[in-house]
């Protein structure tokens, strides 16, 4: 019995850890359903009462993935090769772009960092050359001297940091947005995860992801510009359209492609056409041609209106396109402050931007030297008014209009003041699984834990008989340690961690299993039970641990592979396997002792 | 109750029918592999997949004809659990919010009066997939290369190492190869992705659990019968350990099993796996991985 002592220290000790871990989340499994069970006028006084409590109880429970109450996950990628070929700035020219795009390659196929991969090509094209012709710059301690290493490091760092950046301003366009317990991390060295428990409206959220802020004030083209640059392409599909050779154009049946699908009688001077919404992809597809481009002035862009100005009848929202220089007069780097609030004749919502006073001396400049004439106000590429400038502005301030809601403004405001983004984000991974499938997944799950432990501890004592039992016991108690393992841990319980569970249950009585045929056996040579049982334990050991120090490896590694869901797995096979084994060995050993104490004492093994 | 009480199978005849059984496993997955391909699931391919709740059943094929044209080429459509709920798979590239509104549109169109809601979707890069992919691979050489040296530190012998891992590579082979034959057959999906990886390294996990076991007690009775026959030895051993290698693998059945039928459908392929390997890697704890122990030892001796 010597030594029973301090096991039996050890495993109420366990067990209480256990439950302290534990019990936040029963508490907050009672309360919430003590919550649904009020009537609907005093459960929302009780849950502004408590709201406090409830909140911690609900940071402390055992937190479950999104697969198990619904949610959204994103990975963002932020896009290097753009990044490192914005960094060089002016200095940036046609080779710099083919040996970004060939390492880009490169680095894709051999799953290589591609800023290595960068340098690596640079050097093997221009072995005479330095990367520092291309990022010199005095601010940053590199010089046209540096060497390749050292621009290589300023390009990792200048990457690190647009990954920081980039994380901390979604960090804050997502609070804003009003997540609860929203988890956003670095993964690998140029994404970033974006965790949403409970996110229904998924297009808003991918919007506020995206979104770059990047706010331009840009003069329009003249209307001379515009109308010329229309009649020219215009006439080029003409021609086009009964020049039956080119295949690309099929199905057109003669008529000119491009009016089919954009109205060129035009709405005002500024604009260039209109078309339905569904039809803007391939007005730009045919804009987007090669010659077309060619034809087009140097120094008019084509921008399509953020919002639809009309209808028709039958529903379709109509879009314009309209011509505005192609360089922006002024950034939205000078914006300070930025509100909602609504136009006070059509009553619609606006955003007023305050800008610094630099921002304020340029905006002076510019509306005064343009009284008369529109200013676009474009945001990521679209425009969201041109307002004819009435007077020179001097106070700094702007607004813009044209949103299609107050919620529009307010993700619009929540944008601008949490910066730009340093890079493009794209996103390269999305998963949402809705709010009932989750609350399904956790009922199969529950079930299929509660079954499989019923099977599985009737079959034990049918086999083992008394054994059978202290195994169960065993067995139990080992369900609690793994999740008290995972409270403690702050592990996330996902679906396939609830097959973890399930499966150890299967496999957490292998270990006595071993015991007690080792045992059955050391009986049949005519041992005591006693003696017997001491066998037992001894030498099922070395077989014990094998088996378990190699599963538990295989855990390590799909922990350290996996993302998500698998890693929830892998947490809790190995969660599994440290608890399966203490119950397995040490509980049931203090129980088998303590039964047969007596020199007389029995117990059945089956 | 009591099984195997003091079971006396001769294992070493048994091996040659399990070569033949393995054998025509094998040939049978590889073909399958090689001919049909690995069905990769969104992980590895990349892709979008949603899936719609309906209120009252639907068509699979009425369903996938009428988005071939909004989706431009006709997407992979199965019943996702009951006759409620579809998964739509498709390669189209656009834009999420562009692709499920025309999915939904066309829903709408298709069934007026039988409402549906998006309850699942999965969107994954094309580059992002070629990550999980590689991860993947590198997860399963890693796991047969630590489980390798860890069973050759301890039994300090490379044949058992070797016949460790080819039994687990026989496991693997044969599980991937009957996913493959009955991916268009069976009601679930049965497409590799990364749930059913985490299901390859759990039945490596429990295979070689069981292995080891059997190796354990191969261990101790070379040490105590120093003077049997070494066949002979491992028949003993593998005796000695079936009525533990037979509970286990019935236990551990058992809740799988309760995993495939009432976990879900979303872990349907992955339980499958497991129930698979769970029968596979017992079979070749008895039958494969002693063997090739018996065969490189003889190989051994005779150089």
């Amino acid at each position: 019995m010597q030594g029973n002592g301090t096991k039996i220290g050890f495993i109420v000790a366990f067990l209480a850890m256990s439950v302290y871990y534990l019990w936040p989340t029963i508490a907050n499994t009672l309360e919430q359903n003590y919550i649904e069970d009020l009537p609907e006028a005093e459960r929302t006084e009780y849950v502004e009462e408590n709201a406090q409590r409830l909140q911690n109880l609900r940071e402390e429970s055992l937190s479950l993935g999104l697969d198990l109450q619904g949610g959204m996950h994103v990975t963002l990628e932020v896009g290097t090769p753009q990044l490192i070929l914005e960094l060089a700035g002016d200095y940036a020219d046609e080779t710099l772009e083919e040996v970004i795009n060939i390492a880009d390659q490169r680095a894709l196929e051999n799953n290589t960092d591609f800023i290595e991969e960068m340098v690596t090509v640079f050097e093997e094209k221009y072995p005479d050359a330095r990367l520092s012709r291309y990022y010199r710059s005095d601010a940053q301690d590199i010089t046209r001297r540096s060497s390749n290493e050292e621009i290589e490091e300023y390009l990792k760092n200048q990457r690190d940091s647009a990954v920081d950046r980039a994380m901390e301003i979604i960090r804050t366009r997502v609070d804003r947005y009003g997540v609860t317990e929203p988890a956003i991390f670095v993964q690998g060295n140029n994404r970033v995860v974006v965790e949403l428990p409970g996110v229904a409206n998924k297009e808003r959220i991918r919007d506020l992801l995206k979104g770059t802020a990047r706010l331009e004030f840009r003069l329009t083209a003249t209307p001379d510009q515009i109308s010329n640059a229309r009649e020219r392409v215009v006439n080029y599909y003409s021609e086009l359209a009964s020049d039956t050779t080119d295949t690309t154009l099929q199905q057109n049946n003669g008529q000119n492609p491009l009016t089919q699908v954009l109205a060129t009688q035009t709405r005002n001077a500024y604009s260039f056409g209109y078309a339905a919404g569904r039809d803007t992809a391939r007005v730009n597809e045919l804009l987007q041609r090669s010659e077309v481009q060619d034809l087009m002035p140097r120094n008019v862009q084509l921008m399509w209106g953020a919002s639809p100005f009309s209808e028709t009848p039958q529903g379709q929202e109509l879009f314009e396109l309209i011509g505005v220089r192609p360089e922006a007069e002024m950034t939205g780097e000078v914006i300070e402050e930025a509100s909602v609030n609504f136009d006070e004749a059509t009553n619609q919502p606006r955003v007023s931007m305050n800008m610094d006073s630099e921002g304020a001396r340029q905006w002076s400049r510019i509306t005064g030297a343009n009284i008369g004439k529109p200013i676009a106000i474009v945001l990521d590429g679209y425009v969201y008014s041109y307002p004819n400038v009435e007077s020179k502005i001097a106070s700094g301030r702007s607004s813009i209009s044209g949103l299609e809601n107050v919620q529009e403004a307010e993700d619009l405001v929540n944008i601008l003041l949490s910066g730009a983004l340093p890079a493009s984000l794209e996103i390269i991974e999305e998963r949402t699984v809705g709010a009932t499938l989750g609350e399904a997944s956790i009922q199969a799950g529950f079930y299929s834990t509660l079954i499989g432990l019923i099977i599985v501890a009737i079959f034990m004592i049918i086999y083992y008989h008394a054994g059978g039992a202290i195994a169960d016991l065993a067995l139990l108690l080992n369900i609690i340690f793994i999740l008290g393992i995972l409270a403690a841990f702050n592990a996330t319980l996902t679906l396939p961690g609830i097959a973890g569970i399930v499966l150890t249950i299967g496999m957490a009585v292998d270990a006595n299993v071993l015991i007690f045929d080792r045992i059955r056996e050391e009986q049949r040579t005519g041992k005591t039970l006693r003696a017997a049982i001491d066998g037992g334990y001894s030498n099922a050991m070395s077989a014990i641990v094998d088996a378990n120090v190699t599963t538990f490896f295989v855990g390590i590694i799909l922990y350290s592979f996996g993302v998500g869901p698998i890693k929830g797995f892998a947490v809790t096979l190995m969660a599994g396997i440290v608890a399966s084994l203490f119950s397995a060995i040490v509980i049931t050993r203090v129980v088998v002792d303590y039964l047969t104490q007596e020199k007389s004492a029995e117990i059945s093994f089956g | 109750m009591r099984w195997f009480e003091t079971p006396d199978f001769n294992f070493l005849k048994a091996h040659k029918i399990g070569y033949v059984v393995s054998g025509i496993l094998l040939a049978a997955a590889l073909i399958g592999i090689l001919t049909k391909g690995l069905q990769y699931g969104i992980d590895f391919k990349g892709g979008k997949t949603f899936v719609l709740q309906f209120e009252d059943p639907v068509e699979v094929q009425d369903i996938r004809s009428e988005l071939a044209e909004p989706l431009g080429g006709a997407p992979e459509v199965k019943f996702y659990g009951s006759p409620e709920e579809v998964l739509i798979r498709t390669d189209n590239p656009d834009d999420i919010t562009t692709v499920q509104n025309a999915i939904t549109g066309a829903m709408g169109q298709l069934y007026p009066d039988n409402p549906n809601q998006v309850i699942k979707t999965d969107i994954v890069g094309p580059r992002f997939a070629e990550d999980l992919k590689r991860g993947a691979v590198n997860a399963i050489i890693f796991a047969l290369i630590v489980i390798f040296i860890y069973i050759l530190i301890r039994f300090k012998d490379w044949t058992y190492s070797a016949g460790a891992v080819a039994a687990l590579f026989h496991d693997v082979l044969i599980v991937l190869g009957v996913f493959t034959l009955l991916s268009d057959i069976v009601p679930f999906s049965l497409q590799i992705d990364q749930a059913i990886i985490a299901a390859f390294l759990t039945i490596v996990g429990y295979s070689l659990n069981d292995t080891v076991v059997v190796f354990d007690r191969i261990r101790e009775n070379s040490l105590l019968y120093k003077t049997m026959d070494y066949d002979e030895m491992i028949n003993k051993s593998l005796n000695d350990t079936l009525s533990r290698t037979v509970i286990t693998s019935v236990t551990t059945f058992f809740v799988v099993a309760v995993l495939f039928l009432f976990g879900g459908e979303v872990l349907r392929g992955f339980s499958f796996a497991l129930m698979l390997g769970v029968v596979i890697g017992t079979y070749s704890s008895l039958f494969i991985a002693s063997s090739m122990v018996i065969e490189l030892n003889k190989r051994q001796q005779k150089s």
